[in-house]
C-alpha cells in the first residue's frame, strides 16, 4: 500500500512538472523562443535564449533562414562564437557596427571579453539568469494588435498597420532580387467533413518567407494534391507545423487556415 | 631617347590600367590576381542565387542552365575555409534545390 502511494506521488510530481514545463513554454513571452546550447556550457556560459517575437518584428523569416542561413530546427545550425565574430549567423547583424533605427546593434561575441563585458555576453547567454533585457516583451508588444494565442500578437496586422517593419535585405549579406509575383490564393480540401476547407495564401507566405524557406524542404511538391498531409503530421511538426505552433500562430487557431465559407 | 622613354612609361601605365577591365571569361578578371579570384566565387554565387524569386517564371532550359551553374560553383565553395564553406554551401544548396524543384514541377505538369 505504501509502495502504491509512493508510486502515485511520483507520478503526480512527474505530471505536474511536465504541465508546468508545458505552461511555461506556452507563456506568450516564451512562445517561439529557442534555447541554443551547442557550445555554451563548454565555454562556461549559460545557453542562449533567442526570442523570435523580437527578431521577427525587425527581420523577415527569409532574411534569417535563407540569406543568413539559420536552420529551421533549434540547435541544427551549430553557431559558434568564432562564426559570429567572423560576421556570420548572429554576427551578420550583431557586429557592433550595423545600425538599426540609427542605433548600433551590439556585437555578439568576443574572443577575450574584458572583465566588464560579461553583461554583454549575458544579453544572449541568459538562460537561467535574471537578465534585464533591452526589449521587454510586455512593453514591446503592448501597442501591437492582439489575438488570443501564441505571442498574443496579430503580426500580419501589425505589419500592415505600419507598427512593425521587418526588413528583407541586409547589405553585404543579401543580394538584390526581383520582387516576387505570387500565385493566387487556392483552396485545399479539408479531410474532415465538419471542418471548412483551407484557403492557402501564397501572397501572405512569400512576403516573409520567399520561396526557399518552404520549397522543397518543407513542401516537396508544387503539384496540388501530390503530398497528403494530416493534422496529426502537422501537429507533429511536419509541413505547416514546422512554423505554426512553434513561431507562427498556433494550430488551435483553426479558422485562420480553415477559412473557406461553407456553401 | 627621352621621347621613347616617355612613350614606354605611358604605354605601360595604359596597359596596367586597362588590365582589370580585360575579361577572361564570365565573372573572371584577367588581372584578378589572388584578391579578385578569391572573391570571384561570390560574384557567381550572388548571380545564381539572386534569381530564386523568378524561378517560377523561368523556362525548363533556363532552370537547367542555372542548376548547372550551381553545380559548377559548389566545388569552389567546398574549397573555402570551414566557416564560409558551412554558410555558403547551405545557401547554395537551397538555391539549387529550389531550381531543381521548379524544374521537376514543370516537367511533371
Amino acid at each position: 500500500m505504501r509502495r502504491l502511494k509512493a508510486l502515485c506521488l511520483a507520478l503526480a510530481i512527474l505530471v505536474a512538472a511536465d504541465m508546468a514545463h508545458a505552461w511555461d513554454r506556452r507563456k506568450p513571452s516564451n512562445y517561439g523562443s529557442v534555447t541554443i546550447r551547442n557550445f555554451s556550457s563548454r565555454a562556461g556560459l549559460a545557453p542562449v535564449r533567442f526570442d523570435h517575437w523580437l527578431h521577427r518584428s525587425f527581420y523577415t523569416c527569409r532574411l534569417c533562414h535563407v540569406d543568413i542561413g539559420f536552420a529551421m530546427e533549434a540547435n541544427a545550425t551549430g553557431i559558434t562564437a568564432d562564426t559570429n565574430m567572423k560576421g556570420f549567423y548572429c554576427g551578420s547583424c550583431h557586429d557592433g557596427k550595423r545600425l538599426r533605427d540609427g542605433k548600433k546593434i551590439f556585437a555578439s561575441c568576443a574572443s577575450n571579453p574584458a572583465p566588464g563585458e560579461s553583461a554583454r555576453c549575458d544579453r544572449c547567454h541568459s538562460v537561467g539568469k535574471n537578465v534585464k533585457k533591452e526589449y521587454d516583451y510586455v512593453s514591446f508588444t503592448e501597442k501591437l494588435p492582439k489575438n488570443s494565442l501564441g505571442n498574443l500578437v496579430e503580426w500580419e496586422e501589425a505589419e500592415s498597420r505600419g507598427l512593425i517593419h521587418p526588413i528583407d535585405h541586409l547589405p553585404g549579406v543579401s543580394m538584390k532580387r526581383q520582387p516576387l509575383d505570387p500565385q493566387k490564393d487556392f483552396a485545399i480540401t479539408s479531410r474532415s467533413s465538419w471542418m471548412p476547407d483551407i484557403i492557402f495564401s501564397h501572397k501572405k507566405h512569400v512576403l516573409w518567407n520567399g520561396c526557399e524557406v518552404c520549397h522543397p524542404d518543407i513542401f516537396p511538391s508544387v503539384k496540388k494534391g501530390t503530398v497528403k498531409y494530416s493534422m496529426l503530421e502537422i501537429s507533429g511538426g511536419q509541413y505547416c507545423g514546422l512554423c505554426h505552433d512553434r513561431v507562427a500562430f498556433p494550430l488551435n487557431n483553426c479558422e485562420k487556415c480553415h477559412a473557406k465559407p461553407i456553401q | 631617347m627621352k621621347m621613347r622613354n616617355i612613350t614606354i612609361v605611358v604605354l605601360t601605365a595604359a596597359i596596367s590600367l586597362s588590365l582589370p577591365f580585360l575579361s577572361a571569361g564570365p565573372g573572371m578578371s584577367y588581372l584578378g590576381g589572388v584578391a579578385y579570384a578569391q572573391g570571384d566565387w561570390k560574384t557567381e554565387f550572388e548571380a545564381v542565387c539572386a534569381r530564386t524569386q523568378e524561378a517560377g517564371e523561368m523556362t525548363a532550359d533556363e532552370l537547367k542552365k542555372i542548376i548547372d551553374r550551381c553545380d559548377r560553383l559548389m566545388p569552389r565553395i567546398e574549397k573555402l575555409d570551414e566557416t564560409q564553406k558551412k554558410v555558403y554551401r547551405r545557401r547554395l544548396q537551397m538555391c539549387r534545390e529550389l531550381y531543381a524543384f521548379m524544374l521537376e514541377s514543370k516537367e511533371t505538369k
